[in-house]
């Protein structure tokens, strides 16, 4: 392996990206992570997580989930495959109505009764017909788009009109009803179901190792995640000592039995024991790992803060004094509703939880201005942080009453108090890497799927099994249905379409310039088209989903969810204009959806606040993704030497004045 | 007698000069009931002309005039109505305006004024406006012009048809309101009113909550801004002895989010034991988010649908409400014949109330088949 070169190449490819195309300029790990469309939506979709989980009691339980996923993936099958049209640059208004419209028919078909009498076919028929007609009817908005040349608003606004008379008037004609039902009297019935509507009993599957499987993927994806960031961020060195893989190896070991007590007590000897092995062991893992195989640092300057720093850290203080004082002040067993939309308890939870959050950027933005005078100062900045951090899990230890604040959430504000000591140690004593390296990227892309699978392997088998102690405890029943798989495979697919094949590409071209592409030979109507027929199969297997899982299925179902897709896929990232977005965005965009839905009724509040809380959410993540979006094209211009974008610098002007 | 009406015209001859259309109308107002008086064969021409020639002069604007001469004309059609009394009731007509859809639910109020209409032997006009209120003003103009016996409207926008109606009662058209319209139905001058209250419906449910021995109600309304189904959820918490929270959880348009949001507020409140749908699509998501949660919470509903009753049928759902519409078409026909063959009227001036009946396990196999038959 020619690791001695890595350095020179390096170095060669720095100058000739310098000069020239801004496209091959090289990008920081952290940079390149925040370029994705997506970003905001999943950083958003967790922040939205912890909030709910932190105010609702049965928010984040395994039923709780089952119940979010089952939203999710309705809406997520659908959003996904709005969000390639939009891409594409078109709308499909057509495509809430579509879904009702395709499990009507296949119960239409099925049925026998009525006047008029169904066909009263064998559902081995039925569904590939009505399969056959969603294809049609996607054709058909794809070709008049084409044909026409009108905007596709208008065009599917005119399907969805039809569709939605059609429901309605077929509905009536042969069942005199504004709804359809009883697909379960169709042939097949059996067969179908299990393809679209089994279920899964978690209350029923016991596994005794559950978390043990669950602690080491989710530890192991972690740490996989984290040797990828450190191989795409610091210099590799050319010789390496096993003495120093020895260590790393100890860390580990350390960290992994830190855990393993972290989790099995419950009191404050044991998580004060567990918290500190778990410390030592992932300081002592990342120093080894650090020193076996990245260049050292040679000078690292003196602690001397500028003014700006401390001015930074002294609001930081400010900060936590507040968030301390509004946790004292309020009565932590009041379920008091003090005004709307907050109990007590809910205020005193937003409140702190700001100003934690408020103390905790502080502290980062201080850090990041002393990286500009040394990794020293830096260094001890983040040091203080870390400590903060540490700090705070103790302290909402000592204050909480729910089991999950006084255990998961200690440990979990622990590693992150470790990680980000860990990594202001790291950036004291290692090198940056400022050019790539083929080497660090090909370790980097075959750990991370590993790590991220490996974390998903763990939060899966957590989410569909239970123990003995949990069935002691009477859980309340979970399930979880094909709709999830379904719902999964396809976001999988979709995002690999998108990336990695022709068809792909096309539609980013198309979508981005459709003259442009058809000039360079990019079949710019029939890609289009197809994009059409990928949402209106989309609507033919949720409506599948809903005919299995409902039975019966209402004329006005799914009317005007089309703006709801539109909303998923925007929140992921997604732009109106066509040409940039992602699949797996709508993904994540349909889950925050799907979060708000269960959290708001599940904190108590009135429901009918969720679309303010929607609302806010789309107006949020339309900001943070044009921020970040802008903010990363600047930064790509920056590095290879080219002459900043003005639009970007405004917008960033705009944002940060 | 044109000297009379001259004479009269005269008393206001400033204000007409300066306004010479309004003259005009005038003019042309006293000459039709001029015409009008002269048709009818006894002589108190003289006594229906003068009260006119009162209200058209004074009145400044145009329409108040064209009122009038439709005024006296209905006085004198209300005479020959009298002798077609006395004959049968083969020459009566009764329009029935709605804003029907010709939905399940409305189909069943057709079926009973129908059932009216053959059992007492007129005709009966069904006009539907499919929840057009323009269309619906054009429908009761048009019952009016074709001098219909009778009037049944339902009242879903009365500020586009409380006046219509209220021309058609000074017409000497008997009006009865159905449905919709409680709140209206007096000050248009009908009969009477036949449909259920909303309020009066959520009181019988909320005793069926009491019965069934439930402490605490979820009531999950489908539409955020429908002052009847509020008013449904108001009512159940009138006559309920424990508590009830009334929220909008989502459309039927989507069912898996409107279950969704159930489970979740069913899961976040363990005291609550019992679910009101106020319609019969949400209280199927109910009673699938309760057995999802492994609940033993009753189960309520609004309104009739087949899987509903089925539901009923199972005893998985305890009870839904039924206006019974099929008497909102019946009952208006008939109180309508007997106001114009027999001067009767009932109710005392009161709404009458179709509803709140209720399907329960006891009686949903029997109910299942009368759905079947197209009359509940």
């Amino acid at each position: 392996v020619a690791t001695t070169d890595v350095n020179k190449v390096s170095a060669g490819m720095k100058s000739t990206a310098a000069t020239g195309d801004e496209r091959l300029a090289y990008l920081g790990v952290f940079q390149r992570l925040f370029i994705r469309p997506e970003i905001g939506a999943a950083i958003g979709a967790v922040a939205i997580w912890i909030f709910f989980w932190a105010v609702a009691a049965k928010f984040g339980t395994a039923g709780g989930t089952s119940s979010i996923l089952d939203v999710a993936a309705t809406l997520g099958i659908m959003a996904v495959a709005v969000s390639m049209l939009m891409i594409g640059g078109e709308f499909d208004l057509s495509s809430g109505s579509n879904t009702g419209a395709m499990g009507i028919l296949t119960i239409l078909l099925v049925k026998e009764t009525g006047d008029l009498g169904g066909a009263g076919l064998s559902l081995w028929i039925a569904i590939p017909i009505s399969f056959i007609v969603a294809m049609g009817i996607g054709y058909f908005n794809g070709t008049m788009v084409e044909r026409t040349r009108l905007p596709s608003f208008i065009v599917t606004l005119g399907t969805f009109f039809v569709l939605k008379g059609a429901k309605l008037g077929f509905s009536k004609l042969v069942v005199d009803q504004i709804q359809v039902g009883r697909i379960d009297e169709g042939d097949g019935y059996e067969f179908w179901r299990k393809i679209f509507a089994a279920e899964w009993g978690r209350n029923e599957h016991q596994l005794a190792g559950r978390d043990v499987i669950y602690t080491i993927g989710m530890l192991g994806g972690l740490a996989l995640l984290v040797l990828a960031i450190y191989e795409l961020h610091f210099l590799r060195r050319a010789e390496r000592s096993l003495a120093n893989a020895a260590t790393f190896g100890v860390g580990v070991l350390a960290t992994v039995v830190g855990n393993i007590v972290l989790h099995t007590t419950d009191n404050m000897g044991g998580n004060w024991l567990g918290g500190a092995v778990v410390a030592i062991g992932v300081l002592v893992s990342l120093y080894g790992l650090g020193r076996w195989r990245y260049e050292p640092l040679g000078h690292v300057g003196s602690a001397k803060m500028t003014p700006a720093v401390l001015q930074r850290i002294g609001l930081a203080a400010v900060s936590l004094v507040l968030a301390i004082v509004v946790a004292n002040a309020f009565d932590s067993d009041s379920t008091d509703s003090l005004f709307f939309p907050f109990t007590e308890q809910g205020l005193r939870a937003v409140l702190f939880v700001a100003f934690v959050v408020l103390t905790i950027s502080l502290l980062m933005m201080a850090a990041n201005r002393a990286r500009a005078t040394s990794p020293m100062a830096k260094f001890v900045v983040s040091t203080l942080n870390a400590a903060v951090i540490a700090f705070l899990a103790f302290f909402i230890r000592s204050q909480a009453g729910a089991v999950k604040f006084r255990s998961e959430l200690l440990g979990v504000m622990l590693v992150v108090a470790v990680l980000v000591l860990a990594w202001a140690l790291c950036g004291m004593m290692f090198a940056e890497r400022s050019g790539p390296d083929r080497q660090a990227e090909r370790v980097a892309s075959r750990v991370i799927p590993i790590g991220l699978l490996a974390i998903v392997i763990g939060l899966t088998v957590k989410l569909l099994f239970t123990t003995d102690n949990e069935i002691a405890a009477g859980l309340a029943p979970a399930k979880f249905s094909m709709r999830i798989v379904w719902f999964i495979a396809f976001a999988a697919v979709a995002t690999w379409v998108l990336g990695r094949t022709r068809f792909g590409s096309w539609t980013f071209a198309v979508g981005g310039n459709k003259e442009a592409a058809r000039q360079v030979g990019v079949p710019a109507g029939r890609t289009k088209t197809q994009l059409f027929m990928i949402v209106s199969g989309a609507a033919w297997l949720v409506g599948m989903l809903l005919a299995f899982r409902l039975n019966t299925i209402q004329a006005g179902t799914g009317d005007g969810l089309e703006f709801e897709y539109i909303i998923a896929a925007v929140v992921g990232g997604t732009l109106l204009t066509g040409g940039y977005g992602t699949a797996i965005g709508g993904a994540i965009g349909a889950l925050i959806m799907a979060m708000s839905f269960q959290g708001i009724p599940s904190a108590r509040w009135n429901t009918d606040w969720r679309f303010v809380f929607l609302g806010a959410i789309l107006l949020l993540a339309v900001i943070a993704n044009r921020s970040i979006r802008t903010r990363a094209e600047a930064a790509r211009r920056a590095e290879s030497g080219l002459p900043p974008d003005p639009v970007a610098v405004a917008a960033i002007a705009e944002v940060e004045p | 007698m044109y000297h009379v009406v001259a004479a009269i015209i005269n008393q206001f001859k400033g204000e007409l000069l300066v306004m010479k259309r309004i003259h005009l109308v005038a003019v042309f107002a006293a000459a039709s009931l001029l015409v009008a008086s002269c048709g009818s064969d006894d002589d108190n021409a003289t006594s229906s002309v003068a009260p006119a020639g009162d209200t058209a002069a004074p009145a400044g604007d145009t329409a108040a005039p064209s009122d009038d001469t439709t005024a006296p004309s209905g006085d004198t059609a209300a005479p020959s109505d009298d002798t077609v009394a006395l004959t049968a009731g083969g020459d009566i007509t009764i329009h029935m305006v709605t804003h029907s859809d010709d939905g399940p639910f409305w189909s069943v109020v057709k079926r009973g004024a129908e059932q009216a209409a053959k059992d007492l032997g007129l005709t009966m006009v069904w006009a539907a406006s499919n929840n057009d209120p323009t269309k619906q003003v054009q429908l009761v103009d048009a019952a009016v012009a074709e001098g219909a016996s009778g009037i049944a409207s339902s009242l879903p926008s009365p500020d586009q048809l409380v006046g219509p109606l209220q021309a058609a009662v000074a017409a000497g058209i008997p009006v009865i309101t159905l449905n919709s319209g409680v709140n209206d139905y007096q000050d248009i001058g009908a009969l009477t009113h036949v449909g259920q209250t909303e309020v009066i419906a959520g009181n019988g449910a909320g005793e069926r909550f009491n019965a069934a021995g439930a402490t605490k109600i979820f009531c999950g309304r489908q539409e955020e801004s429908n002052v009847a189904l509020e008013e449904r959820c108001d009512g159940l918490a009138e006559t309920f002895d424990g508590e009830v929270i009334s929220e909008f959880v989502g459309r039927d348009t989507d069912q898996v989010a409107q279950e969704a949001a159930i489970n979740a507020a069913l899961s976040a409140d363990p005291d609550i034991d019992g679910f009101m749908g106020t319609g019969p699509v949400i209280a199927m998501s109910g009673l699938r988010a309760v057995q999802a949660l492994g609940l033993e919470a009753t189960v309520g509903g609004f309104d009739i649908t087949p899987e509903l009753i089925d539901a009923i049928e199972a005893g998985d759902v305890a009870f839904t409400v039924d206006q019974q519409q099929y008497l909102q078409g019946y009952i208006p026909v008939l109180l309508l014949f007997l106001n114009i063959t027999n001067q009767n009227t009932l109710g005392g001036g009161l709404p009458i109330l179709t509803g709140p009946g209720f399907v329960t396990p006891e009686n949903a196999a029997e109910v299942k088949a009368l759905v079947a038959a197209g009359t509940r």
